[in-house]
């Protein structure tokens, strides 16, 4: 990461913490809809990598606040597409947020004598959980460069945005369902921290179209594409 | 909170290899319109199991094996990344990549990494040109997931080493010049201590090799015999006493390749060329789905094989890979299946194609280490362990 993009990164944490307890006004004051707005315009000449660091915190932090919408709101109005994307960007984050708190559970919760990730089936359970994790990142990631190379026009990003909602969204049913199990009755507590990402994860995979509007609209781009064409594509918009 | 984990993540490694990266991919595309077999369209499914010993030479000669090789051993040079680019497209076009695969996958860098620079002189040259295939000898009758329990012993005399014992499921060893087998050197030892790497050709007298023929009817996989076979000091691979060092980053170079989720991709094309071009909803819904989690897989794919040619150690990457590409590809028969109307017998592509990835898909969570092995790795680099 860019030692710019960890300042980024540093002061949204700060300014999310405030926002915890204060509500969006705290983002609103640190000039988050300028984050996107390009430097001869008044903003900070931000891209979608920066982006997506943001809403990747914000996705733990703040999940109940419109963060994504007022970053998106400094481009006046903000394709549809986009609120999609930056929703992949929360949930990579919360999702990280999920297993993290997961892998910190079983390590300390004993049962039997032994630490709970001493047990096989909790091993692979996390492991499956874990998969599923890198790979949403690894998407959302890809979809961020996409963005970046065509300036932020939603459109030309259309296939890579399909893509990493539709396999956000996949990936919510088993991280949610893994990290529950895993934690037993203390994460289906609301002292607990867990159902702060949980909740919102699985608000969001129905927010900005859910699994069958994208799987629909990638499915018949695709098929536009032709068998042989799907890699052809695939490959000349990433090279 | 417990306070943000967004730097906790894997950092995805950027995958920038070095030059014209679009003009490799559009010669390689052109050689392959000339030079790629038109045979069954089942052969370009699995295709890193067909073997075509003429399609390899023809490769080999045209600079696609060994790439990232020495000059002086017959290698061009290349960057790994470039390597990459090369086997995706061959994947993606179903070539027949069988009979060098393994060879060219990871016993060729094995022996550059490893191998004395008789070895080395010996064996690059032939792999880099197609002619020279090499099979995996790790596991045996009673040493399966548990490689640690492998007892072929080769004792160290004064001719050579004499080895005794058998390799089985060793795929292609019927069609292989060499087997590099992993075998206990030291007498008495137990479990990964004293076992060592020998690099072992396949026509030494008293090594026999006897088919099975797999649940497909193929023969793919052997049986190998090693009765009092004796081989030259030189066999020995790497420091004697460390086969399981080698072995396991022999394992890394085996499982991050994009051939985890891309053999199956003749039957993906071959779908959504039967959808056209106004598909219904169930059919459009899974060829999204599809295409969703093949392009994530992609990402994950090509950020490991950066790691690794950063010179890191990608295990826990390899295996993330290995599983959800081992689930990609085992599922996607499965799903074309529940949602295509077609009978077990048609002798259309589709029809042929599904059957075919039907019958050889439990092999996909076998081959390279289980599913439950891989995740088992996972879990070890998720601090569980
Ligand atoms: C198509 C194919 C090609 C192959 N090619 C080669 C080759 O070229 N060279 C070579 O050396 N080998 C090859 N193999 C062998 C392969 O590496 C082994 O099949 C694999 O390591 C598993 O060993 P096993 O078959 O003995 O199963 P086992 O180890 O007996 O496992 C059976 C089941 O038990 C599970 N299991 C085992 N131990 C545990 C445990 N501790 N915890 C939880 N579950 C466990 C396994 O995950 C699996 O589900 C090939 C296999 C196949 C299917």
């Amino acid at each position: 990461m860019s030692a710019a993009r960890e300042m980024l990164c540093d002061t949204a944490r700060a300014v999310f913490v405030e926002a915890a307890a204060e509500g969006i006004a705290p983002v609103e004051a640190a000039g988050f809809s300028l984050l996107l707005v390009a430097e001869a315009d008044g903003g900070f000449g931000g891209d979608w990598g920066d982006v997506n660091a943001v809403l990747a915190i914000a996705g733990v932090a703040v999940p109940d606040l419109p963060v994504a919408g007022l970053i998106l709101s400094g481009l006046g109005e903000a394709d549809d597409a986009l609120h999609a994307a930056a929703a992949v960007s929360l949930m990579a984050g919360a999702m990280g947020e999920a297993l993290g708190l997961s892998i910190e559970h079983v390590n300390t919760r004993q049962q039997f004598g032994r630490p709970l990730g001493k047990f096989q089936a909790v091993q692979q359970s996390l492991a499956v959980m874990a998969c599923e994790v890198r790979a949403v990142e690894a998407a959302v990631a890809a979809m961020a460069k996409r963005l970046d190379t065509v300036g932020l026009d939603a459109g030309a990003a259309n296939f890579e945005i399909a893509a990493a909602k539709l396999r956000a969204n996949r990936a919510v049913g088993v991280v949610t369902a893994i990290a529950h199990q895993v934690h037993g009755a203390i994460g289906f507590t609301r002292e607990y921290d867990l159902h702060r990402v949980t909740i919102p994860l699985m608000r969001w995979r129905g927010a900005h179209g859910n699994d069958a509007h994208w799987a629909q609209r990638l499915g018949r781009q695709v098929t536009g594409f032709g068998g042989r064409g799907l890699w052809e594509a695939m490959t000349a918009r990433a090279d | 909170m417990h306070g943000c984990r967004d730097m906790q993540g894997f950092a995805l490694y950027p995958f920038d290899p070095p030059g014209d990266i679009s003009a490799l991919r559009a010669d390689l595309r052109g050689w392959l319109a000339q030079h790629q077999p038109q045979g069954d369209v089942v052969e370009r499914a699995n295709c890193w199991a067909s073997f075509d010993a003429g399609f390899s030479r023809a490769l080999g000669a045209a600079g696609y094996i060994g790439m990232t090789l020495p000059a002086r051993y017959g290698g061009g040079e290349r960057h790994p990344l470039e390597r990459y680019v090369v086997i995706e497209e061959l994947l993606a076009a179903g070539a027949p990549v069988g009979a060098h695969w393994i060879a060219d996958r990871q016993t060729g860098p094995l022996i550059l990494r490893y191998g004395s620079e008789e070895q080395r002189q010996r064996y690059l040259p032939g792999i880099a040109k197609g002619k020279l295939y090499a099979c995996i000898g790790l596991s045996e009758p009673g040493a399966g997931s548990d490689l640690a329990a492998v007892r072929t012993s080769a004792r160290e005399t004064a001719e050579g080493w004499r080895i005794n014992g058998q390799k089985i499921w060793t795929t292609g060893a019927h069609l292989s010049h060499v087997i590099l087998a992993l075998v206990r050197t030291e007498e008495g030892s137990e479990r990964n201590a004293g076992l060592s790497q020998l690099l072992v050709d396949l026509d030494t007298p008293g090594i026999t090799i006897r088919p099975i023929i797999d649940m497909a009817g193929n023969h793919d996989f052997n049986e190998v015999f090693f009765d009092d076979v004796l081989v030259p000091h030189g066999a020995l691979i790497g420091t004697r006493g460390e086969g399981w060092k080698q072995v396991t980053a022999e394992l890394g170079l085996e499982r991050s390749g994009p051939e985890r989720y891309l053999s199956s991709h003749a039957l993906f094309a071959a779908l959504i060329d039967a959808a056209g071009s106004d598909p219904e909803p169930a059919l459009a819904v899974l060829i999204g789905e599809l295409a969703a989690e093949m392009w994530t897989l992609r990402q994950l794919s090509m950020s490991t094989a950066a790691k690794l040619a950063a010179g890191e150690d990608p295990m826990v990457e390899a295996s993330v890979v290995k599983e959800l590409g081992n689930a990609f590809e085992q599922d996607m028969p499965r799903r074309v299946q529940a949602v295509i109307d077609c009978g077990w017998d048609d002798e259309n592509d589709l029809a042929r194609l599904l059957r075919a990835l039907l019958i050889a898909s439990p092999s996909f969570s076998l081959r390279g280490g289980t599913r439950e092995v891989i995740r088992g790795i996972i879990a070890r680099g998720l601090g569980l362990r």
